[in-house]
């Protein structure tokens, strides 16, 4: 044992003391020869036979060396360090070579880098509190048969076809703590957003604010505290209405109040309530809702009455809604199934002692989810797009792959001399193959290093492409060791990847044939042969790459070509939420009435409407559909959809009337009711009969709504779903309707320039109500249209980049091939071959590779893209416009990227090659 | 029985452990020697039969050094060059010993599996 120490340490030693080692041995070895010679002279030799024979006795003294060396350090790490040193002087001898493989590298991991950036995002972060990995979302699965009949809030399916939803009643969340301990303390939260807009008026100015409303507990069982001032406690949340205070986020902070620590202390009205904040929350901290998206404000759960009231009360001792999330951590020493077993028994206590089940009904069985990364609905929305985005990332990598494999293959074959000749010094096997994946580990390096700056800038492209335009991005990426990790990964296998032919290649090397001057080798031959798949690979790589980007540069443009049915210039969009404290049902008409008048008085208005939903807003109300004096079939005519409008809505919006009328003054909200219909619900009701005159009711035993209009379809909530049957109701005649209302206004000129008046209207009307999402409609389209957009954008820079990469590739060997061939070319043209027969042969022979790359590529795509079939719209994955587009662009590139080599060969002197010979 | 390094291990694993014990053995018999002497030493008993390159004694005597088995000291050479005089540490007594018992236990099995073979054979 000592003595391995001991060994370890001079060898450790001899890492450093390297320079006077040597010389110290050399001298020694020095004198060791002298004594020698010395010796055999005094043998009877002559001196210079001395010498020779003395030399010959004590052996090869550099390879002596060389062992002295590999034994006095570690034998890998002086090794590696010549090897990098020498494989940099490599490198830097070709520098246009190596400055195109590092930029290939840098823009295939580059690439890489920002996508598992925006991955490592949408599946992998979690919330910033200390061991989110403890954290359980207590959840269940809802079907027909539940006892729980009103659950609120955001749900999933699941792989299995299963609804989940993660929603809890207030009582059954206060007997749940109460008896179950498996789970630590349980605490609560939810997330407001997803029920309203809250308002909050700041020093007289409104805003919306996004909000989380916690459990008293909240802050202690996330183990979270303050940067400055308290967090809530549990006696801010004992008593429904009391503990008027919150805790806002750190970026909150920094907006509204420029990190002011005065903030603490201060009032703000959150929907007209007056709020003291107590405290800011630390910096990453988003909530327990949403990894990504911070809240502004989080407040305690007594506060819900006051804050969002809803026509049942208080949801406090509201035992049938269930709207809350309930999280605990699992404690040290029980397992996830022990847990929930036990919560399943509490759950079960809880449901039955709270609300009366029924016998056909049973209580739900309960799923304990993993809380790391929250009740985490928008990020479980973007993890559909991960695995195209991340597959195309990886196809450009493999391309920047072969592309640099080519141009090391390229460049091997020319240093063949060099590895013969250290193989001829005594170099193993092993050190040349070392020495080349050295290199390669090196380039890797450097590209990988060069890739994680590109990816670093182009970290935020992607959310941004993901998130509309006039709200806050849907995600931010976080730059950590996880990227770094995944990009030094990648890194070393594309080192390794690209390394591995020419490591090969040098291993074969056979040492005669690299030391014979010129000549065709077997090797070389091979090599050639080598880069010549590689060229293919890299033009079917393209060729994929390019269907991609076409296929979904053609469905963005089919999807926004699309006629929605409606004119989508020139609207400004913009939802107004009129507090219920202040504007109880149907007050809040009236303001929206006022709201509307106000606009359309402006000059610069043509005309305004209002609408429940924005259109094309991926979200729509649906309603029964029950025609008077038809007999009721049970289930039948159910969901059909509604929007519930202003008087212009058919102007304002440009759908045309079709026949009957549009709405009108005389239609108050004292008159009957009256409904416009769309072609599709008259077609599918009252085919071939007049839908005029007809009475509906929205739900069984409801007011009889006359139908005065037929209009034309027009798209609803998106655009690619088919126009659904769907009436329009007049929003003055829905007198217990509440929350948000879209308003839709026709200007004159760029909508975008008329913000401004629309904010002073609204104050003047009410200073306190904030405008929500002011955006043109062609925004809320585009938003709606992201991930296409993101896609066509995503594959498209793809597209460009392989195709420079491709072109790259097809140039180099077509250089190489002709610089080898110089000889024969010039053999031809001194047999009578014209310059022009040569051009064409080259370009021949670039273009056969080409066919070849895009014939492999096309197979690929028609193997490949029936799997982007739903991403499509209006094109089949097998588009032949797209295909034969990208093998024409392909063609023509690897045409052109040939002509300089092609161009060279043709113009080679007979003479020239002879000499060469 | 010391091991070879990695690098020659296959060619003569033998022949090094038996180098580095001759060598031991020498500096044991005859107390602080140079690389030379040593040579010198070596070929003297082996009375020619061992042919060596006499380089590889330096391999050998660098490996007993960094195990710790001998040490150096500077000194003059006959032809009055700064030289190193090897000697034999405490540590590698120890180890001479060892080795030697190690040397004479697998020669007399070697022998007598010799032995064996020719007493079949004939």
């Amino acid at each position: 044992m000592t003595s391995l120490i001991l060994r370890f340490i001079s060898r450790l030693r001899g890492l450093f003391g390297q320079a006077k080692a040597n010389y110290e041995f050399a001298s020694e070895v020095e004198t060791h020869i002298e004594l020698l010679t010395e010796r055999l002279i005094r043998q009877g030799m002559s001196q210079k036979d001395a010498a020779r024979a003395a030399r010959r006795q004590f052996g090869n003294t550099a390879l002596l060396e060389q062992r002295q060396r590999e034994t006095r350090a570690f034998l890998w790490m002086t090794t590696v360090f010549q090897d990098v040193r020498y494989g940099l002087r490599m490198l830097a001898r070709s520098p246009g070579i190596t400055a195109i493989a590092i930029a290939s590298l840098a823009l295939g991991i580059g690439a890489n880098t920002a996508i598992f950036t925006l991955a490592k995002a949408a599946l992998f972060d979690a919330l910033s509190v200390p061991h989110p990995d403890q954290l359980r979302l207590l959840a269940y699965t809802q079907d027909d048969r539940s006892a729980i009949r009103h659950d609120w809030g955001d749900f999933y399916t699941d792989k299995q076809g299963r609804t989940v939803v993660a929603s809890f009643s207030y009582p059954a969340y206060q007997r749940l703590r109460d008896r179950d301990h498996s789970l630590g303390d349980l605490f609560a939260f939810v997330d407001v957003n997803q029920f309203e807009h809250l308002s909050a008026t700041i020093d007289g100015h409104a805003a919306t604010v996004t909000a989380e409303l916690v459990s008293g507990n909240f802050f202690q069982a996330m183990n979270v505290g303050t940067v400055i001032g308290r967090p809530i406690e549990p006696e801010d949340d004992a008593v429904p209405g009391s503990g008027a205070v919150a805790v806002i986020s750190d970026a909150f902070w920094q907006q509204r109040f420029a990190r002011s620590p005065s903030v603490i202390g201060k009032t703000v009205d959150v929907n007209l309530i007056p709020i003291t904040i107590v405290g800011v929350a630390p910096r990453d901290f988003s909530g327990a809702s949403h990894v990504h998206t911070p809240q502004d404000l989080f407040l305690p759960l007594s506060m819900q009455p006051l804050i969002f009231p809803v026509k049942t009360g208080s949801l406090l001792s509201d035992a049938d809604t269930w709207w809350l999330q309930i999280m605990g951590r699992l404690q040290p020493g029980i397992s996830d199934e022990h847990a929930r077993a036990s919560l399943a028994v509490s759950l079960d206590q809880a449901v039955r002692s709270t609300i009366t089940v029924p016998n056909d009904r049973s209580v739900p069985p309960l799923l304990l989810l993993h809380g790391a990364r929250g009740w985490n609905y928008a990020a479980q929305e973007l993890e559909h797009p991960m695995p195209l985005l991340l597959s195309l990332a990886g196809l450009v990598l493999l391309l920047a792959c072969a592309n640099v494999a080519n141009l090391l293959l390229a460049r091997s074959s020319f240093r063949n001399r060099e590895i013969s000749v250290r193989l001829a010094l005594g170099a193993s096997n092993g050190r040349v193959v070392r020495q080349m994946l050295t290199e390669s580990l090196c380039l890797s390096a450097l590209g990988g290093s060069a890739g994680l700056l590109l990816g670093y800038l182009g970290r935020n492209i992607l959310p941004h492409l993901l998130s509309s335009s006039w709200g806050p991005a849907t995600l931010t990426t976080r730059f950590d060791w996880r990227v770094f990790a995944f990009t030094f990964v990648i890194s070393v296998l594309t080192g390794l990847g690209f390394g591995a032919g020419p490591a090969w290649q040098a291993a074969r090397t056979s040492l005669n044939a690299g030391l014979k001057d010129g000549g065709t080798t077997m090797s070389r031959h091979r090599g050639g042969v080598a880069g010549k798949m590689l060229v293919v690979l890299q033009v079917s790589l393209c060729m994929l790459l390019l269907v991609c980007a076409g296929l979904f540069v053609r469905t963005l443009a089919n999807l926004n070509a699309l006629d929605p049915g409606f004119n989508k210039r020139g609207l400004l969009l913009f939802a107004i939420e009129p507090p219920v404290q202040r504007y109880p049902a149907p007050k809040n008409i009236e303001v929206l009435h006022r709201v509307e008048e106000r606009l359309a008085s402006l000059p610069e208005v043509e005309s305004v409407t209002l609408s429940r939903e924005a259109l094309l807003a991926q979200s729509g109300s649906n309603s029964d559909f029950l025609p008077e004096g038809r007999p009721r079939v049970a289930g039948g005519n159910k969901h059909v959809a509604y929007n519930s409008v202003g008087q212009n809505f058919f102007i304002t919006m440009g759908i045309p009337i079709l026949y009957g009328r549009p709405f009108g003054l005389r239609d108050t909200a004292t008159s009957p009711g009256v409904a416009v219909i769309n072609r599709a619900l008259a077609q599918k009701e009252f085919a071939g009969t007049n839908p005029i005159g007809a009475s509906f009711q929205m739900k069984e035993g409801g007011e009889p709504i006359e139908i005065v209009g037929v209009c034309a379809d027009a798209k609803y909530a998106w655009l690619r779903a088919d126009d659904s049957p769907t009436f329009y109701v007049l929003y003055t005649q829905q007198k217990d309707a509440s929350g948000s209302m879209t308003f839709e206004v026709r200007t004159k000129g760029n909508p975008r320039d008329f913000a401004g008046a629309i904010r002073g209207v609204v104050e003047s009307v009410d200073k306190d109500l904030p405008l929500i999402d002011v955006r043109t409609q062609e925004e809320q389209i585009d938003a709606t249209l992201a991930p296409e957009r993101s896609f066509a954008t995503v594959a498209s820079a793809f597209g460009v980049l392989a195709l420079v990469l491709a072109s790259i590739g097809v140039y180099g060997v077509m250089a190489v091939g002709v610089s080898r061939r110089v000889n024969e070319i010039a053999v031809r043209m001194a047999l009578g071959a014209r310059a022009d027969q040569v051009l064409r042969m080259v370009l021949g022979e670039a273009m056969a590779l080409a066919l070849a790359g895009v014939g492999t590529g096309l197979c690929a795509a028609l193997l490949l893209t029936h799997l982007l079939n739903s991403l499509l719209f209006g094109l089949k994955p097998t588009d032949l416009l797209t295909l034969v587009t990208a093998g024409l662009l392909l063609s023509v590139v690897a045409i052109l990227a040939s002509w300089g080599p092609a161009r060279r060969a043709s113009r080679i002197q007979p003479v020239r090659a002879l000499r060469h010979e | 029985m010391s091991k070879g390094e990695a690098m020659t291990a296959e060619k003569s694993e033998v022949l090094q452990g038996t180098l580095d014990l001759m060598i031991l053995k020498t500096l044991h018999a005859l107390g602080p020697q140079h690389g030379f002497g040593i040579a010198r030493r070596i070929e003297q008993i082996s009375e020619q039969v061992l042919k060596l390159n006499e380089g590889t004694v330096y391999t050998s005597l660098l490996r007993l050094q960094q195990r710790g088995w001998i040490g150096f000291d500077w000194g003059v050479s006959e032809n009055n060059r700064k030289a190193k005089f090897y000697s034999i540490t405490k540590r590698g007594l120890k180890q001479l010993a060892i080795e030697t018992s190690n040397w004479e236990t697998i020669s007399g099995v070697i022998g007598r599996v010799l032995r064996l073979e020719s007493e079949e054979s004939s």
